[in-house]
C-alpha cells in the first residue's frame, strides 16, 4: 500500500492510497497424503567449486573430466543440500572475491544491440508522494482510442482514506466515466514524467480510469510501458 | 516457422503465427555493468549464512518439502484450487482450435494486467476476422503457450495501427468501494475517575 498525491480537475490535491490489485495464489502443491507442500532454496554448490573454479585448478578441461571421474570435487557434501537461509546479496568480482566498493555503469542499446550511450547509473526516486502532487494534466484520452493503442502492464487501485477524501477521489471518478476517458497521469511540474512508484523502480506512463456505482467507485491508475505497435523494419 | 495457432471463427478456420513483441525489440535495452575499483567486472552472487560461502549462478534450487519436513519431488505433487479441489492440467492453445465466441468489453480488458504480447502473423485468409475486430470487437479466450496448470485470460484486438496482437493477462483484484462506515465511538458509563485522572497533575 503506498500513499500517493492526486490533484482533481479543480486543482485540490490530497494524499491517498494506491492498493495493489494483484491476485493472491490460486494454485497450491499438495503430497499424496493431501497436505500441502512448502517451497525452499537449497544449496547445490558454491562458486569455489563451479566449472570455472575447477578449471583453474585443474589447468584443462580434461584434467576437469578426469577430476570429476576421480571423485566429487564439484560437491561439498558437508553443505550441498543445506537450506539457504539468512543470505545476502553481494557483488563479486571475477576473482571470486566479494567486493565491497562498486561504481555501475548503465549501457544503453538499441533493440538491435548497437551501444548507443554509456551513462552512470542513477537510482530513480519516487515522484508520486512527495510534496508536489501529481497535477492534474488535463489530458484526457478516450477509452476507445486507449485500450488498444498501450498495454496496461500493471495497475493500482485508488482508495480514499477518510470521508473528505472519499467525496475527492468519488468526484473525479464521476468526471472520468461521464467522459468516457483516461487522464494521462504524469509526474513534475507539467505532469509528464514517467511515475516512479517505489525508489529505484521501473518508471511508467499512468492512466488513471473511473467508474461508478451508486454511491461507489473504482479509481484505477493503469501502468504502462510499452505500446501495441510492431517494431520498426529497422 | 513455429505452428501456428488455430482460430474457429463463424464456422471457419484461422491460422496465424505468433511473434512475441516487448519491449527490447520495440524500444532497445539498458544493461548496468557493475565494475569494482581496479575496473574488474562483477556478479552479483549470495553469501550464505556462513558469513563467508558464495553462491553463483545456477548454485541454487528450489526444492519442495512436506508439512513434515520430507522432501517432495514435484512429480508427487498435485495442484489443487483455493477450495482444495484438485486441478485439471490444460494443454497447450497450439494443440487444438480456439473457438472465438466470447467477448469482452473494454473495461473487462482493461480490468486486467497485461504482461505478454504476440503480433499476430495470419498464414490463412483471415479479412473477416479482422473486419471484425476493426470494429472494436476485442475476443476473450483462455491460452497457454506450453500447457500446465492454469490457461491465462487471453485477448485477441486490433491495435489502433491496425494489427491483430494477442494479448495475455492476469485477472485483478479490483472491487468499488463506497463511503467507509465507521463504528460510532461511544463513552463507556464511569463514575468519574477518569476525569479525575485527567486533572491529577502528579501524574505529569
Amino acid at each position: 500500500m503506498a500513499e500517493i498525491n492526486i490533484t482533481d480537475s479543480k486543482g485540490r490535491d490530497a494524499a491517498v492510497i494506491a492498493e495493489s490489485v494483484r491476485v493472491p495464489v490460486r494454485v497450491r502443491w499438495v503430497d499424496d497424503s493431501g497436505r500441502q507442500v512448502s517451497s525452499t532454496r537449497i544449496l547445490k554448490g558454491t562458486i569455489d567449486r563451479d566449472y570455472s573454479a575447477l578449471l583453474e585448478k585443474a589447468g584443462a578441461p580434461e584434467k576437469v573430466a578426469d577430476a570429476l571421474i576421480a571423485g566429487d570435487p564439484e560437491l561439498d557434501l558437508e553443505a550441498a543440500g543445506t537450506f539457504l537461509r539468512d543470505t545476502s546479496r553481494v557483488y563479486v568480482n571475477s576473482d571470486r572475491q566479494v567486493v565491497h566498493a562498486i561504481s555501475q555503469v548503465e549501457v544503453v542499446r538499441s533493440p538491435d544491440g548497437t551501444e548507443k550511450l554509456r551513462r552512470p547509473k542513477k537510482i530513480a526516486v519516487t515522484n508520486v508522494s512527495g510534496d508536489q502532487p501529481l497535477l492534474w494534466s488535463g489530458k484526457l484520452l478516450p477509452k476507445r482510442d486507449v485500450f488498444n493503442k498501450f498495454a496496461m502492464v500493471s495497475k493500482l487501485q485508488v482508495v480514499h482514506v477518510n470521508g473528505l477524501t472519499y467525496d475527492f477521489l468519488f468526484g473525479i471518478a464521476k468526471e472520468l466515466e461521464e467522459k468516457k476517458s483516461l487522464l494521462v497521469v504524469g509526474a513534475g511540474p507539467k505532469a509528464n514524467q514517467p511515475l516512479i512508484l517505489r525508489r529505484g523502480a521501473v518508471p511508467y506512463r499512468g492512466f488513471l480510469e473511473g467508474r461508478t456505482r451508486g454511491q461507489e467507485y473504482l479509481l484505477l491508475l493503469h501502468l504502462s510501458n510499452i505500446e501495441l505497435k510492431v517494431p520498426s523494419p529497422s | 516457422m513455429a505452428k501456428p495457432l488455430v482460430f474457429e471463427f463463424r464456422g471457419n478456420s484461422v491460422e496465424a503465427a505468433i511473434e512475441k513483441i516487448d519491449r527490447t525489440k520495440l524500444y532497445g535495452y539498458v544493461e548496468t555493468e557493475v565494475q569494482d575499483d581496479t575496473g574488474k567486472r562483477c556478479e552479483l552472487a549470495t553469501l550464505i549464512g556462513d558469513g563467508h560461502s558464495i553462491v553463483g549462478k545456477g548454485g541454487s534450487a528450489i526444492a519442495y518439502l512436506s508439512a513434515d519436513g520430507h522432501w517432495r519431488t514435484r512429480a508427487e505433487l498435485q495442484p489443487i484450487d483455493v477450495q482444495g479441489q484438485p486441478i485439471t492440467p490444460v494443454k497447450s492453445s497450439f494443440d487444438a482450435p480456439i473457438p472465438l465466441g466470447e467477448t469482452a468489453t473494454i473495461d473487462d480488458f482493461l480490468s486486467h494486467n497485461i504482461h505478454l504480447i504476440y503480433q499476430l502473423l495470419p498464414t490463412t485468409e483471415v479479412s473477416e476476422l479482422i473486419e471484425e475486430l476493426r470494429s472494436g470487437t476485442i475476443f476473450r479466450f483462455p491460452f497457454s503457450y506450453r500447457g500446465g496448470v492454469e490457461a491465462s485470460p487471453a485477448f485477441l484486438l486490433l491495435s489502433a495501427d491496425g494489427v491483430p496482437f494477442l494479448c495475455v493477462g492476469t485477472l485483478t483484484a479490483i472491487e468499488f468501494t463506497g463511503p467507509t462506515a465507521t463504528a460510532p465511538v461511544v463513552d463507556e458509563q464511569t463514575d468519574g475517575a477518569d476525569e479525575e485522572d485527567a486533572l491529577d497533575f502528579s501524574l505529569v
